[in-house]
C-alpha cells in the first residue's frame, strides 16, 4: 500500500514550515520511529518521525521548502517495488471529516459512550504478587503504547487538536494508581493519558474525547487535556497549572467531614511547586489533616524550563517541611519503589494521619506538547534517562525473578495494540456532536428539593 | 420549595438572617459547611461581618472551617468537595479578595458542569462582603459585572433580610456555584461593628425555612412614568429617590435587582413596556457593569417601546477613593438619581 507522509502540524504560527533535509533517501527502509526528515519551526527544529515501517519511495519536497501543513512530502510503501501510480491513502480523508452530522445521526443523548474501561489496577496488601507485578507491566504497556499510537497518527494528521503526552512518566502513574481503591479519586493534569489510564478510564471513551466526538467522555466539551471517568474516581483532568491541588484538598476534606475514609490524589509536575496554589492547597490540607496525597511528577522541566531555572530547591520533597508533613522522593523510573512509597502515603490518609507530598524523580521523553521538539535538552541525557525505562526494568525482573516467559510480555504487549486500535477505530467512526451541543450545559437542573 | 408550617416571625437583620439560613441549611443537611477565614474561631468575630457568629458553637470547627489566609485555596476546596457530593458556603472576607480565587471560580466552579458534558456539578454558593464603606478601593469594590461574564454561575444580589434569607438557602440548594453578594452597609452589625453611615434594615423574617427564587426580581415600588432599577444599597437608594421624584410629580417604579444571572427580564421587560423609560442604578463602575449588560438587553428587545434612552447612573470609571467626601461623591446618591430620572420626563 502506498502512504502519503504529510507535514505534520506542529501547532506552530502560519499554515507552512520548512523542511530542512531529509534523513533518509529514496528507496531506503525507515523503521517506525525513525527519523525521516527535519523541519524549522518558529520553536527550533523537529525531527519527525516515520509513522510505520516502510520504504521511502518518493520525495515531494524538497530541502530548504516551505511546505503547506497538512501536504505530502513524500510517498512511502510497504514493500520495496510497489507500483507508486497506485491511489494514495489520503491521510486527513474520511477520519478528520467536519461536514455538518446529518439529522439521522444519533443525538449526544443516544450515543453509547465507550464504556470499556480498562480493569482496576488496586493491588491489596503491601507485597507485590506476580499477578500484580504483571498487570502493572501490562498497564504501563497500554499507556506507551496508547501514546506512541496517538503521536504517529499525529504525524499523519489524524489527530486533532494538541496532545501532552507522558512516554517516560507511566511508572509514576501505575505505581500510584496501583495502590488506590476504585472509589478513591485522582485529580490528573494536561497531561493526563497515564493516570487516566492506570486508574482504569474506558480507553474508548478518552479516545472519542480525544477526537472530540459525541462518545467521548465529556461529549467533546472537555479534550486532549481534559479527560474523566468518574465511575473509576478519574475526576476530570486540569489545564491550570497547579489548579488541582486545593481543589484535591477540599474533595478529601469532602470525604473526611463525611465520615468516608476514601483518599484523593493530586498529580502535577515540578513547575506547578512554584505556583501559589501548591502553597495555598498544600497548606490546607496539612492544617486540616486531609486524606490527600500529593505527588509531584519532577521531570525536570516545566514546558521547555529547567527546574535550575524556577526553584532553588531541586528536591520538591523538601518542601513538605514548610507544611509540616511528609516528603519523599522517590525513583519514579522504579515502578515498584513508586506503589511501596505511595502506598506508604494513601494508607496514612486513609487512616487519619494527613497529606504527604511524594516527589518521583521522571523524566518525558517526548516534548512539551505536540510541536515541542525538546531541543532545550540534551541527546545524553534523553538516553540516560531511556536506559532507566521503567517498562523494560519490570519485564526483565518479571523473566528473570519470576519466571514469567518473554514470549508472554509480547503476547501482552499485542493484546494492548489491539485494544489501543479498536479504541482509535471507534473513536474515529463515531459521530461528532451536534452544533447545537456547544451551547450547553451551562447551569445544572437541581436534584433535591 | 420546602417550606415549614409555622408561620412565626421574629425581627432579623441581614446578618441574623444570613446567618439563620446557614444555620437551617446545616440542620437539614450533613453535606454543608462553611468555610472562610476568621468565620468560626472560638472567641472570635463570627467573620468579617458577624455573619458567621455563633454558629461552630453549634456544629462545630469540622463545619464551620477556619481557614488560613488563602483565598484561592478556599474556593479551589469549595469546588472540591462540591464534586463529591459536598454542599460548601465559602466565604471571602471581602468581596475584593475574590480576585486571588479568580482561577477557581472561571475556570474551574463555573466551567466543570459545562467541560464534563453534565456529569458533574458544583453546588457551592460563595459569599461576597462588598460595597462602599470608608475601606478604599481594596475593601470596598462590588464585583457583580465579573461573574456576570462568566457562564456557569448565578449572582445574587440581596437587599433585605427576608431575601437574603430566602435566597441564601435556595442557593445553598442550588447545584451550581452562586456568587452572593452582600452590602456591608446592609447587614446590621452588633456593638462595634456596626458600619458608619449603615441602614441596616431590619424587618420580620419567617423563623423557618424558605426559598426565594434564584433568577426572580422584585418590584418594589409601582409607578408609570419611570422604571429605576437597582440592587443592594443602591435599591434603597433608588426607592429614596423615587419618594422625592413624587414630589416633583414624577411616579417612579422601582425594580430590586436582587438576582442578576438568570436575569429574569420578563419582569424588568413588562415594567419597561409600561413606563417607556428605564434608569439603571449601580454601585459599580460605570463601563462593563452589569447596567451595561441590562441597557443593551433592553435596547434589544425594546427599543421600539421606548421614550428615551436607557440612562445609567453608576460609580465612575476609576478606582473607590478612600475619604468620606470622595467616597460620597463617588457611590451614586439619592440626588444624582433624582437629578437624571428628572431629566429623563422632561419635555
Amino acid at each position: 500500500m502506498i502512504e502519503r507522509v504529510i507535514m505534520p502540524d506542529l501547532g506552530v504560527t502560519g499554515s507552512e514550515l520548512t523542511l530542512v533535509e531529509w534523513q533518509a533517501r529514496e528507496g531506503d527502509f525507515v523503521a517506525a520511529g525513525s527519523p525521516l526528515f527535519e523541519v524549522e519551526s518558529d520553536k527550533g527544529t523537529h525531527e519527525v518521525e516515520a509513522f510505520q515501517d516502510g520504504y521511502l519511495r518518493k520525495i515531494l519536497a524538497a530541502e530548504g521548502t516551505p511546505v503547506e501543513i497538512g501536504s505530502a512530502v513524500a510517498l512511502m510503501s510497504e514493500t520495496p517495488d510497489e507500483p507508486l501510480d497506485a491511489e494514495p491513502l489520503d491521510a486527513t480523508e474520511a477520519d478528520t471529516a467536519t461536514e455538518t452530522p446529518s439529522h439521522s445521526l444519533p443525538t449526544v443523548g443516544e450515543v453509547q459512550r465507550g464504556a470499556t474501561a480498562t480493569e482496576d489496577l488496586l493491588v491489596s496488601g503491601g507485597t507485590l504478587s506476580v499477578e500484580a507485578l504483571r498487570r502493572m507491566y501490562e498497564r504501563m504497556v497500554l499507556i506507551r503504547r496508547y501514546e506512541d499510537h496517538l503521536y504517529k497518527l499525529f504525524l499523519q494528521g489524524k489527530v486533532p487538536g494538541t496532545l501532552h503526552q507522558c512516554q517516560g512518566q507511566e511508572g509514576v502513574a501505575v505505581g500510584v494508581c496501583a495502590g488506590l481503591r476504585r472509589d478513591d479519586v485522582i485529580f490528573s493534569t494536561h497531561r493526563p493519558v497515564g493516570h487516566l489510564l492506570a486508574k482504569g478510564a474506558s480507553l474508548e471513551a478518552i479516545t472519542a474525547e480525544i477526537w472530540g466526538k459525541a462518545a467521548g467522555c465529556a461529549g467533546g466539551k472537555g479534550g486532549q487535556m481534559h479527560l474523566m471517568d468518574l465511575s473509576v474516581g478519574a475526576m476530570p483532568s486540569n489545564a491550570i497549572v497547579g489548579a488541582n491541588i486545593p481543589i484535591a484538598t477540599g474533595s478529601a476534606l469532602g470525604f473526611k467531614l463525611s465520615g468516608s475514609d476514601r483518599v484523593a490524589v493530586s498529580f502535577f509536575g515540578d513547575g506547578a511547586s512554584n505556583a501559589g496554589a501548591f502553597h495555598e492547597g498544600i497548606n490546607l490540607a496539612a492544617v486540616k489533616e486531609a486524606p490527600v496525597v500529593f505527588v509531584c511528577e519532577n521531570n525536570l522541566y516545566a514546558a521547555s524550563t529547567h527546574i535550575s531555572l524556577t526553584s532553588k530547591v531541586i528536591d520538591i520533597a523538601e518542601r513538605a517541611a514548610a507544611y509540616g508533613i511528609p516528603g519523599v522522593t522517590v525513583d519514579g523510573m522504579d515502578v515498584i519503589a513508586v506503589y511501596h512509597a505511595a502506598r506508604e502515603a494513601i494508607e496514612r490518609a486513609r487512616s487519619g494521619g494527613g497529606p504527604t507530598l511524594l516527589e518521583y524523580k521522571t523524566y518525558r521523553y517526548p516534548g512539551h506538547s505536540r510541536g515541542d521538539p525538546g531541543n532545550y535538552r540534551g541527546d545524553e541525557e534523553l538516553e540516560a534517562w531511556r536506559a532507566r525505562d521503567p517498562i523494560p526494568k519490570l519485564g526483565e525482573q518479571l523473566v528473570a525473578e519470576h519466571g514469567i516467559q518473554e514470549r508472554e510480555l509480547d503476547d501482552l504487549g499485542s493484546r494492548c495494540q489491539e485494544q489501543i486500535e479498536k479504541a482509535v477505530e471507534f473513536a474515529m467512526q463515531s459521530p461528532e456532536p451536534l452544533p447545537a451541543a456547544c451551547l450547553g450545559p451551562i447551569y445544572a437542573e437541581r436534584e433535591r428539593s | 420549595m420546602p417550606s415549614d408550617a409555622s408561620t412565626e416571625t421574629r425581627a432579623m437583620s441581614m446578618a441574623e438572617a444570613l446567618r439563620d439560613a446557614m444555620a437551617i441549611a446545616m440542620r437539614k443537611d450533613p453535606a454543608v459547611f462553611l468555610l472562610g477565614e476568621d468565620i468560626g474561631v472560638s472567641g472570635g468575630f463570627g467573620g468579617g461581618f458577624t455573619v458567621t457568629l455563633g454558629l461552630s458553637d453549634e456544629f462545630g470547627h469540622d463545619r464551620v472551617m477556619d481557614t488560613p489566609i488563602a483565598e484561592n485555596a478556599i474556593v479551589g476546596a469549595a469546588v472540591g468537595a462540591a464534586v463529591v457530593g459536598m454542599r460548601p458556603v465559602a466565604e471571602m472576607q471581602y468581596g475584593d479578595f475574590v480576585f486571588l480565587a479568580m482561577d477557581q471560580v472561571v475556570n474551574q466552579a463555573a466551567k466543570v458542569h459545562y467541560m464534563t458534558d453534565g456529569a458533574m456539578r458544583a453546588p457551592l454558593v460563595l459569599r461576597l462582603p462588598v460595597g462602599a464603606t470608608m475601606r478604599g478601593a481594596q475593601h470596598g469594590q462590588s464585583s457583580e459585572a465579573w461573574f456576570l461574564h462568566t457562564p456557569g454561575v448565578k449572582v445574587v444580589c440581596p437587599s433585605n433580610p427576608y431575601d437574603a434569607k430566602g435566597l441564601l438557602l435556595a442557593s445553598i440548594r442550588d447545584d451550581n456555584p452562586v456568587v452572593f453578594l452582600e452590602h456591608k452597609l446592609l447587614y446590621g452589625g452588633k456593638g462595634g461593628r456596626k458600619e458608619k453611615s449603615s441602614l441596616d434594615p431590619v424587618m420580620d423574617v419567617p423563623c423557618g425555612d424558605y426559598e426565594v427564587p434564584i433568577g426572580s426580581v422584585a418590584v418594589r415600588r409601582t409607578g408609570a412614568d419611570l422604571t429605576i432599577l437597582a440592587n443592594m444599597l443602591m435599591l434603597h437608594r433608588a426607592l429614596g429617590a423615587a419618594e422625592e421624584l413624587s414630589g416633583h410629580g414624577i411616579d417612579a417604579e422601582v425594580i430590586d435587582m436582587r438576582c442578576l444571572m438568570p436575569l429574569d427580564m420578563a419582569t424588568v421587560g413588562e415594567s419597561v413596556k409600561k413606563t417607556k423609560r428605564a434608569l439603571i442604578v449601580e454601585e459599580d463602575n460605570l463601563t462593563g457593569g452589569w447596567g451595561a449588560e441590562l441597557a443593551a438587553r433592553i435596547g434589544e428587545a425594546l427599543f421600539q417601546c421606548l421614550e428615551h434612552p436607557v440612562r445609567r447612573v453608576a460609580a465612575p470609571d476609576t478606582p473607590l477613593p478612600c475619604a468620606p467626601a470622595l467616597e460620597r461623591e463617588y457611590v451614586p446618591s439619592v440626588e444624582r438619581i433624582v437629578d437624571v430620572a428628572r431629566e429623563m420626563l422632561k419635555g
